[in-house]
């Protein structure tokens, strides 16, 4: 069993630059496959748009879980406090504190938010085998298709679900107490065929929604392809509010 | 469904303060000891707009998600009403800027405050407060007239901004006006309407009544007695759009479906959280 090489589509805002997108995505797949090791990580986050320097807090952490392995089979809050701590320093040395204005110091002071959603592969001792692990905080969604049928729609399962407070990661630890309850897990074994899909919130809601209504949005999305392809079908889709206008990103893997 | 525009630059929300000015909020409010209500009057308008600004703010820069007008009414001595847009180069006709250049115009002061140290104690910093404005409180409360002004202004606001979210009134008074019935100004502003709605106001009631507190009531009866102008001035108010009721319960305010946007000495800072320009700073993970 192999991982194709992933396919990944993402969007601002519209009306946003790029440089204003907040979201942040990373796929590493390793040269070979190593038995007990990691395969592959991918990983989704969504900066809060409200929180400032979200941008590069959901790029740290993005980064961090794909190069940082985080060991999800022994995961605790411990571990997952000290795993978020070289991130939270590598935003706060980031931070121009000496030239914020007024707003940015007291915006600061509270830190950036983001959800993060990663998920890792490994082979067992038995190379026809291939576990995945994910972590989620928030609303970013991994979703899982086989022969044409979602098996898995995780850690949101249903289009109500969504809204504007998901829970969040901060950059400033204090802010982190409840954290460690509301991390959901969740592992699981690749089939052949199955198409693994990482989104932010608002493709991850549109995938439900559609869903809902009977229809098979994977298909649209494994078919589509980077570039004005895409960029046209997410603005038609935005044009119609059937698709929230925020930061959009998807990450598509399939498993052969 | 109306009050579900999208809040963005290019399609800003506005929120409009009206401040009182009269003689009469030179008195003391209830229940805060050495407190007048021109202090709190400015103090309320000052959280909101720290609040507003800290919203927009991304840290270097303020995104313009919402316009800004400020308007201070009194009377001078001979009773004639002193109508003035307390922002630089504005005037009650066009009292608007965005929040980008409201941010600009705060003067900072230096405070000392006591903050939590992360361990259990207590470490006092210095910490930068924006003022934008003073109290100040003379003679008559030509209300009825500033409504009129203000409903001029957001008329010529909804004319630039036909499709955004309806704009917001916000008049921080004790009441007492002496100029007619302000329930009758007040209709015609929110008879006025973008095509996501009609517009909004929202009333901070300061008094001099010792009461309870009362945060965004459902009905006049549950409004405090004592003060004759409260029932008026929940009556002047709008009832909050659906999707403002839902960001307000998300923070744990009793709200119903028939809440105003009334508060009786009490703050409005939650005010702000109820619209929508993204996902929330706020986590809920604390």
């Amino acid at each position: 069993m192999r991982l194709r090489p992933p396919k990944k589509l993402w969007a601002p805002k519209a009306g946003n630059p790029p440089d204003e997108y907040e979201d942040a995505s990373k796929v590493v797949y390793p040269h070979r496959l190593a038995p007990g090791g990691d395969v592959a990580r991918a990983a989704v986050a969504d900066g809060a748009s409200e929180s400032a320097f979200a941008k590069s807090w959901a790029k740290i952490l993005a980064d961090a879980f794909v190069e940082n392995p985080l060991d999800l089979s022994n995961l605790n809050a411990p571990a997952l406090t000290d795993w978020l701590a070289p991130c939270q320093k590598q935003w706060n040395d980031a931070v121009p504190w000496q030239r914020l204005p007024w707003h940015g110091e007291a915006k600061a002071r509270n830190g950036a938010m983001a959800t993060l959603l990663g998920v890792t592969f490994h082979e067992k001792q038995n190379r026809r085998r291939l576990i995945w692990q994910a972590i989620a905080v928030g609303d970013c969604c991994l979703f899982i298709v086989n022969d044409g049928r979602l098996t898995l729609s995780w850690p949101l399962g249903h289009s109500a679900q969504f809204n504007n407070n998901p829970l969040l990661i901060c950059s400033n630890p204090a802010n982190n107490q409840g954290l460690w309850p509301r991390t959901s897990q969740i592992s699981g074994e690749c089939r052949p065929g199955d198409v693994i899909i990482l989104t932010s919130d608002a493709l991850a809601q549109w995938i439900l929604q559609e869903r809902e209504a009977g229809r098979q949005p994977w298909q649209t999305l494994t078919h589509l392809k980077p570039g004005q392809e895409w960029a046209d079908w997410l603005q038609s889709r935005r044009a119609g509010r059937a698709i929230r206008n925020d930061d959009a990103t998807i990450l598509i893997i399939e498993v052969q | 469904m109306p009050y579900t525009a999208d809040i963005s630059r290019t399609n800003p929300a506005c929120f409009l303060f009206l401040i009182d000015q009269s003689g009469s909020m030179t008195s003391p409010l209830a229940g805060q000891p050495g407190q007048l209500k021109k202090d709190q009057a400015a103090q309320a308008l000052n959280r909101v707009l720290d609040e507003i600004s800290l919203r927009c703010s991304r840290g270097m820069d303020v995104r313009d998600y919402f316009h800004i007008g400020i308007i201070g009414y009194k009377t001078d001595y001979t009773g004639t009403a002193a109508i003035a847009s307390l922002l630089d180069a504005t005037t009650p006709q066009q009292p608007f800027l965005p929040i980008s250049q409201v941010v600009e115009l705060a003067e900072i002061e230096e405070r000392q405050a006591k903050e939590s140290d992360g361990a259990g104690g207590l470490v006092e910093v210095t910490r930068r407060f924006p003022v934008w404005v003073q109290p100040t409180a003379e003679y008559g409360t030509p209300m009825c007239q500033t409504l009129d002004l203000a409903s001029r202004a957001i008329q010529d606001w909804i004319a630039q901004n036909p499709d955004s979210f309806p704009p917001i009134v916000i008049n921080i008074s004790d009441g007492m006006p002496t100029d007619g019935d302000p329930v009758i100004s007040a209709q015609r502003i929110t008879d006025l309407q973008t095509s996501d709605g009609n517009a909004l106001i929202f009333n901070i009631h300061l008094s001099n009544i010792n009461a309870i507190p009362c945060q965004y009531p459902g009905s006049v009866s549950e409004v405090p007695q004592g003060d004759e102008y409260a029932p008026m001035m929940f009556r002047m108010s709008s009832i909050l759009p659906e999707s403002s009721r839902r960001q307000a319960a998300s923070l744990d305010l009793p709200v119903n479906e028939n809440s105003r946007g009334y508060v009786f000495n009490a703050n409005m800072e939650s005010l702000v959280q109820f619209l929508d320009i993204g996902t929330r700073a706020a986590s809920n993970l604390h």
